[in-house]
């Protein structure tokens, strides 16, 4: 089975000279499909840069990515735009809708930039699931945190892309809307083969996931299968002497 | 306060960068209008100061005439007060208007600003011509003309020069016995012609007798000052003549000439503060949506203990900085176009005077500074106030600043509104006193009223509008941003409207008056028009000797003429009137289809006259009324003998042909000509204008060409009004730009997260456009509704007077500026669309 995503040797520096960061050093990562991936690691580590590199939203300074069968790598603007259109869901730690748009406005959002046409049957499961049917016509504004990134996760699933990329999807939320979103989270992945890529620094967020991997200094440094809060933890701990190396 | 306020401002340079341009423009037109005249007049002041170079003292009378007798200077009191001591030389004026040479090869008259026409006795003791080559006239054939005249003419020493002198009626050919020049070799003091006559026969034509001059000028012995000498003279002036120095009289000459220039700069000026006020909204936006951005800033501020008063002081500091500078750099702007001008208009007109340098009067900064910083402290208050209003706990969270709500306004605005509707609508429906004034009232306060109802207009009217531009997700999303803030949307909008509304109601009146024009005239029997000179006043002395007509009766075809002899100077019932019309009012009725009103038209004997309907009304005056009618000095008793209905044509009063006796001369300014069926009217027009070419400045043509001349003097007009709101116009583009920079910023993270879900840059260029669109067709659109309206209700009133017939809306005009005004949305879309699409993703996302 083909990797939803795929990262291969990516490097990614930022600066030049004395200001010269090293955010990612040969990293190479396959998503796998209908797969949950939590990518964990300390601050600084290049959690949200790899993720960034994965979903085109940033480009890499060596190495390769693809998202299914096609090349991300050295794609112009707007083949990068055309490709986040459409094969590529976003949730972001924060901010993640347009103010002016209701909340069924702004789940369908993708879908309207790409002229295309919701199917009905899944539109209905996704906000059946995300539990938002009495809210379809609110504002962001009249939203909690907790239902604002409820509606961000609808819209994700709502074009059913071949990955989702999620950063801190629960950062900002206490932790009982946070469990709300993860289990939302996971039923898509479980029911509906949803491939989700989630950036978390908590492992109780990251035992959700498939397989959890672990980023210091800019490469992969480990990775577990079907883990548990502990396993992560103890994972983290064991990493620990990574974090914040220097240069 | 102040040092947070400062780098503040430093910090948002950018932003403030347009309020300051606006400030710049509008206080530029304003000092560049006064640095214009003021430079224009000096260089007046200083030809002026020439021509009087070596007057000491200036006799005067104190008034033109008395009794109908011009006050003139005997020779014998000219004498006499020669020889008060510490007189040098002293030199008698013989001066006449409306004297025009002709050219020698053409035969038309030589065109130039002004003809001066002296006479001489040979010697100019004051020495400011020289003789050049030839003689002094000696004889009532010669003349001497100024080398400048010899070059106009065509004509050289001892050749004929054909001279038309008002007071002869007719043109006469004169034999030029000398050339003069002005001193220091110049062949004229601003490209004027000079034509100098033997002094006995000026006399004789302009006052019509010998030995007396107009005024007297003197030149003082070394050591003799000119206030002494003018003391000295004052001792010995004739009753009704006062005595100037020779500085006084320059003062006095650059006056007339400066008013002349003033009423210009109050039109300048008038334009000038339209602009101001469209930008007060301009930096009103930027000072609001800036205090909206900073508003967590300034709740830290307020948390910390800052007062209400430094919040405000601090906002105001800031608008103070920008008013300063924007005040600076406009009135540095002004300066150096307004010298331009200066230089650009002087040399057009081909005045050879030597410029004084650049004016920059005291009034000039004063009132540059004023206005800058009057108008950024006005649009800066509210912002302020609400910035100091912004509670210390809004810093701890996230700012969400909720629609407010509109009721207010629209309360205030309806208070507005409507009584403003009720005023425009009462002189209309009713005959009331002071009717422009309560018109010209409510117009004011409906445009008030609509400016506050604008943001509660603007959700329903920009919907709307949306369906017809908001194409595609991009276009919709373009909608919605228009929408989410009415306020700033309305707000920016008015700063458009504001000029379009000016625009188009002139435009509205400028067409129902040229329609109402072409349907009435069409109705008449007049072929041909001849029309006088319109260099000066019409008082007798301009146009053409009636006898012409007589030759022009006599064309094969005509079938009536009709001479009007018209003078501004006169008085009706005690009031002046400029207008007085003599004329057989038998002909002007068959020929203008006069409709009698009571009493009776036809030919007038000496002493009665009519008049129309609306002055009858105005005046009070029935048929038979007895009224004192002033022409220039002469007062008589007239009776009125009958009332006509007023057209746009024909009105105001006729006086009987006799009064032409009283005019200043005997020269008819407007004449008509009726031909029968089938004649050939070019033809006739040729014949005609064979017969007037010996008058100058007299044009004949036909009814349509003069219509086509009246036409272009309207639209002329129009677009000397839209061209002066030029500036207005684009600082009203600048805050459509400004706005859209500010909410772009405003809604960075949002443009990351459309780009981030697909929306490509060109999709954000479109709803940036939309946007723009929407906000500049929504002020084009309140003010063509506000205009045409305005210039309906104008028109309308001008119908009432019978100055009109028709309200005809300009359709052309009107879709040109709402095709404008979409330009102006995707102008001033550029910057901030590129600016929007060029965004990183990735920055715009993580931007707090
Ligand atoms: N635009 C940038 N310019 C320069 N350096 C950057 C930029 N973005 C990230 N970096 C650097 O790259 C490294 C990785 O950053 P990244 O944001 O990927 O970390 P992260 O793992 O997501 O951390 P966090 O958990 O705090 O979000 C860091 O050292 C960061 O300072
Ligand atoms: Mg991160």
């Amino acid at each position: 089975m083909s990797a939803a995503a795929r990262a291969v040797d990516v490097w990614k520096v930022y600066g030049v000279g004395e200001a010269q960061v090293i955010a990612l050093r040969g990293v190479s990562l396959e998503v796998e499909r209908g797969k949950f991936t939590a990518i964990m690691g300390p601050s600084g580590s290049g959690k949200s840069t790899l993720m960034h590199c994965l979903a085109g939203l940033d480009s890499v300074t060596r190495g390769q990515v693809m998202i299914g069968e096609a090349m991300v790598t050295g794609l112009s603007d707007a083949g990068l735009t055309k490709l986040r259109r459409e094969k590529v869901g976003f949730i972001f730690q924060q901010f993640n809708l347009l103010p002016t748009l209701t909340a069924e406005e702004n789940i369908l959002l993708p879908l309207a930039i790409a002229g295309r046409k919701p199917d009905q049957e899944w539109y209905q499961t996704v906000i059946n699931t995300v539990g938002l049917a009495d809210r379809l016509s609110h504002r962001p504004s009249q939203l909690s945190g907790g239902q604002q990134q409820r509606v961000a996760c609808a819209r994700a699933l709502a074009s059913r892309p071949e990955v989702i990329f999620a950063d801190e999807p629960t950062g900002n939320l206490d932790s009982r809307s946070g469990a709300d979103i993860l289990s939302f989270l996971r039923r898509s992945v479980s029911e509906y083969g949803q491939t989700i890529v989630m950036v978390t620094h908590d492992a109780n967020a990251a035992s959700y996931a498939d397989r959890v991997v672990f980023l210091g200094d800019g490469r992969i440094v480990d990775e577990l299968h079907s883990p548990t809060a502990e396993a992560v933890l103890d994972k983290i701990k064991s990493l620990d002497l990574t974090v914040g190396a220097p240069e | 306060m102040i040092k947070a306020s400062l780098r503040g401002l430093l910090q948002r340079k950018l932003r403030l960068a347009l309020a300051v341009i606006a400030i710049v423009l509008s206080v530029g037109f304003l000092s560049g209008s006064m640095v214009l005249s003021d430079t224009l007049n000096a260089r007046f002041a200083g030809l002026f100061a020439t021509i009087n170079e070596n007057v000491a003292v200036q006799v005067q009378p104190t008034k033109e005439s008395d009794n109908g007798e011009r006050v003139l200077l005997s020779a014998a009191e000219l004498e006499k007060m020669s020889k008060v001591d510490g007189v040098d030389k002293a030199s008698g004026e013989v001066s006449g208007q409306g004297v025009v040479p002709f050219q020698s090869d053409t035969g038309d008259e030589v065109t130039t600003q002004t003809t001066i026409a002296a006479g001489t006795d040979g010697r100019d003791p004051l020495g400011l011509v020289e003789l050049r080559e030839g003689d002094w006239p000696h004889s009532a054939d010669e003349v001497a003309i100024s080398a400048n005249t010899a070059k106009l003419a065509k004509v050289k020493r001892g050749e004929q020069l054909k001279i038309f002198v008002p007071q002869l009626g007719e043109p006469k050919n004169y034999r030029v016995s000398g050339i003069v020049g002005y001193s220091g070799g110049r062949d004229s003091l601003a490209g004027e012609a000079l034509i100098l006559f033997e002094l006995g026969h000026a006399q004789e034509m302009f006052y019509g007798k010998r030995d007396v001059f107009a005024n007297a000028s003197f030149s003082a012995k070394d050591g003799v000052t000119h206030e002494e000498l003018k003391k000295r003279i004052e001792a010995q002036l004739p009753a009704g003549f006062k005595a100037l120095t020779g500085e006084e009289v320059t003062e006095q000459q650059s006056n007339v000439l400066g008013d002349q220039f003033s009423v210009f700069q109050i039109i300048l000026t008038a334009f000038a503060i339209i602009a101001a006020f469209v930008g007060i909204f301009l930096i009103y936006n930027t000072f609001n949506i800036i205090v909206a951005q900073r508003s967590r800033e300034l709740a830290l501020l307020r948390a910390m203990g800052a007062g209400w008063g430094q919040v405000v002081g601090s906002v105001m500091l800031e608008a103070l900085i920008v008013g300063g500078v924007g005040a600076t750099l406009g009135l540095a702007l002004g300066a150096g176009v307004g010298a331009l001008v200066e230089r650009m208009l002087t040399s057009g007109i081909g005045l050879g005077i030597e410029s004084a340098g650049i004016v920059l009067s005291p009034w000039a900064v004063l009132w540059s500074y004023a206005m800058g910083i009057l108008v950024t402290v006005i649009a800066a208050f509210v912002p302020a106030i609400k910035a100091s209003s912004v509670p210390p706990v809004a810093a701890m969270r996230e700012v969400v600043r909720p629609d407010k709500s509109l009721v207010g306004l629209t309360i205030t605005g309806s208070c507005f509104l409507v009584p403003g509707l009720a005023l425009v609508a009462l002189p209309l429906l009713a005959s009331v006193p002071q009717s422009t004034l309560i018109l010209a009232a409510g117009l004011g306060l409906v445009f008030i009223g609509v400016m506050l109802l604008s943001p509660m207009l603007a959700k329903p009217v920009v919907r709307l509008l949306g369906y017809l531009v908001g194409w595609g997700q991009a276009g919709k999303l373009g909608v919605r941003n228009s929408l989410r803030n009415p306020r700033r949307t309305a707000v920016t909008a008015i700063s458009l409207m504001i000029g379009v509304t000016l625009i188009s109601a002139a435009a509205t009146v400028t067409e129902s008056f040229k329609t109402s024009l072409e349907n009435d005239i069409g109705r008449y029997d007049v072929a041909i028009i001849v029309l006088g000179p319109n260099t000066a006043p019409p008082d007798g002395r301009t146009g053409y000797n009636p006898t012409a007509m007589d030759k022009v009766s006599q064309l094969p075809g005509v079938t009536d003429v009709a001479s009007w002899h018209i003078t501004l100077n006169g008085a009706l019932g005690g009031q002046p009137y400029p207008g007085l019309a003599a004329t057989d009012v038998a002909v002007a009725q068959r020929m203008w289809k006069m409709e009698t009103i009571e009493g009776r038209l036809g030919k007038l004997s000496p002493n009665e006259f009519v008049i129309d309907d609306n002055l009858a009304k105005d005046r009070g005056w029935k048929v038979g009324e007895k009224v004192k009618v002033r022409i220039e000095a002469v007062e008589r008793d007239y009776t009125l003998v009958g009332i006509y209905k007023a057209t746009p044509t024909v009105s105001g009063p006729l006086l009987a042909e006799a009064a032409v006796d009283d005019f200043a001369g005997g020269l008819a300014y407007q004449g008509f000509v009726s031909v029968s069926q089938g004649t050939d009217v070019a033809a006739t027009v040729a014949s005609v204008d064979k017969i007037m070419s010996d008058y100058p400045g007299v044009t004949v043509g036909d009814m349509s060409a003069f219509l086509k001349q009246f036409n272009q003097i309207f639209d002329f007009l129009l677009r000397a009004i839209t061209f002066l709101l030029g500036v207005a116009l684009i600082i009203a583009l600048l805050g459509i730009l400004n706005t859209l920079l500010l909410s772009i910023v405003e809604r960075t993270r949002e443009l990351g997260l459309v780009r981030a879900i697909g929306l490509s840059r060109g999709a954000v260029v479109r709803m940036v456009g939309v946007e723009s669109i929407l906000i500049a067709v929504f002020g084009c659109l309140l003010g063509l509704v506000v205009g045409v309206g305005s210039g309906a209700a104008l028109s309308q009133a001008l119908i009432e007077a019978d100055f009109m017939t028709t309200i005809v809306l300009p359709w052309t005009n009107l879709i040109a500026y709402v095709v404008t005004a979409i330009l102006f949305g995707v102008f001033a879309a550029v910057v901030p669309a590129l600016r929007a699409a060029f965004l990183n993703v990735l920055d715009a996302i993580a931007y707090e």
